[in-house]
């Protein structure tokens, strides 16, 4: 088993790597749309600064949202699923593999670039660590919205996915703000990062079921 | 006790079968008709004309023998859907299916209600159509929720993975829901201090309240009507080349 899962792990990793447009588009959307909110809002450091948090958790959130077709779609069109699905192999181990390249893939890029908001938004660079902390924590769980999204609007229209996403991510994105918020007025924030911990520990055999009962649907 | 479980089982059972269901609904909805007009009529109008005027907020508080029973009525729909989608998910049972499917744009239409009647309200007494309060936001991603039930509905051709696909959704949502009120209160609290309390439901007085419940209790009974009229005619779609349909 430990095998099969990790030649799966590879085979994705070589399957995105191959498929270069897949992780680079989250990486210049999240750089255009951190560019245009100074460009829209205003060039006074001051300003950005505060809303810096902000603004990066959204970017996260809409240049992630971009990856979520990817998760499923390229299985499901070659193939590579009605495998799966028949294989005797464990399609919760499967399913969260997915999910954990996808993030890896889409994710983590954005997480680090996020490190240059201190030079273009300003942020206080006290705050970084914060921000990424939270940003590690919420990722996740808006990766596993996405795999959702993903699943259940298998080969459908792609405005489906956003909808389902962004609703349910409002919590991280109000814990992941929060955070950063309340370190930078001199409150400990850990009650954010715990509770966003809470919150993927909860959701992640839920959604992974989920997950796999969406995508049984398409092969009914 | 073993009979009351038999009979409950054999009520379960004519439940899932939509021709019992056609006959029952369409026997039945000429009385809930009569009833839930009633209702209305009576709450709206005894609340509208008869009920004391507000010393504080005047006459436009009377919007309310609206705002609260369509806002009530739109939190009882989810939860309805809820235990629908977990009866679809475990028997498969395709009135659930079409109980989610019809009801989804009902709880849209009066989850919307509720937020267009509240701004309403909020302008003259608040000073403002808007404002995120916690209690708006949530009701405003309820809204938003039915909106993707209603959609991810609509992207299936097949009903019956379409009927799974929404009780899927409808579920990460029940469970999602408390979590985002509990987070959107405590962004509230972190971003606004409690500038604006609407909370008098405990201290109305019930020359207000008689009419208020009458009117909520006509609301109810105007979802069921709707969601009935809907369902047949859902099971009516879905079921027009069947044999007992036709014979029907």
């Amino acid at each position: 088993m430990t095998n099969l899962a990790k030649r799966i792990f590879y085979k994705e990793l070589v399957s995105y790597r191959k498929r270069s447009s897949t992780y680079l588009s989250p990486i210049v959307f999240f750089l255009i749309t951190i560019a245009l909110y100074p460009l829209a809002l205003s060039n006074d450091p001051a300003d950005l600064s505060f809303l810096a948090p902000g603004i990066t958790w959204i970017c996260v959130l809409l240049s992630t949202l971009l990856s979520i077709q990817n998760i499923f779609n390229e299985d499901f069109e070659d193939g590579t699923l009605d495998i799966f699905f028949s294989l005797r192999v464990s399609t919760l181990s499967l399913i969260i593999l997915k999910i954990l390249v996808n993030w890896i893939f889409s994710s983590l890029p954005i997480i680090i670039l996020s490190s240059t908001v201190i030079f273009l938004l300003f942020l206080p660079s006290e705050g970084l660590v914060i921000l990424l902390t939270s940003l590690f924590l919420g990722t996740p769980v808006i990766s596993l919205f996405g795999a959702l999204a993903g699943a259940l609007s298998l080969g459908k229209s792609s405005i489906l996915g956003p909808a389902i996403v962004l609703p349910l991510s409002l919590p991280i994105l109000i814990m992941g703000t929060s955070s950063v918020t309340s370190f930078l007025n001199g409150e400990n924030p850990s009650f954010y990062f715990l509770m966003m911990l809470a919150i993927f520990i909860f959701l992640l055999p839920l959604i992974c079921y989920a997950c796999i009962g969406a995508l049984r649907l398409h092969y009914e | 006790m073993n009979r009351t479980f038999n009979s409950l089982k054999n009520f379960y059972h004519k439940l899932g079968s939509s021709p019992w269901f056609y006959r029952i609904s369409g026997i039945t909805i000429p009385y809930i008709a009569l009833f839930s007009f009633l209702f209305l009529f009576i709450g709206i109008v005894w609340g509208v004309f008869f009920s004391p005027t507000d010393f504080k907020q005047g006459d436009v508080y009377r919007i309310i023998y609206i705002h609260v029973p369509a806002a009530s009525v739109s939190q009882a729909i989810y939860y309805t859907m809820t235990v629908a989608a977990v009866v679809s998910m475990i028997w498969r049972m395709k009135m659930a299916g079409i109980f989610i499917k019809s009801m989804a744009p009902i709880g849209a239409s009066f989850t919307f209600l509720a937020l267009i009647s509240g701004s309403i309200w909020g302008q003259p007494t608040w000073g403002t159509w808007w404002i995120w309060d916690a209690r708006l936001t949530s009701t405003l991603v309820l809204f938003i929720f039915y909106i993707a039930i209603v959609s991810l509905y609509s992207s299936f051709s097949e009903k019956k993975s379409a009927d799974q696909a929404v009780s899927i959704l409808t579920l990460v949502g029940a469970v999602n829901l408390p979590i985002i009120k509990k987070s959107v209160d405590w962004w509230n609290t972190l971003h606004q201090p409690a500038s604006i309390k609407f909370t008098e439901s405990s201290s109305i007085s019930t020359e207000m309240l008689y009419p208020l419940i009458i009117s909520i209790f006509g609301f109810y009974l105007v979802v069921l009507l709707s969601g009935l009229m809907a369902m047949r005619a859902e099971i009516a779609k879905r079921e027009i080349n069947k044999e007992w349909f036709k014979n029907y």
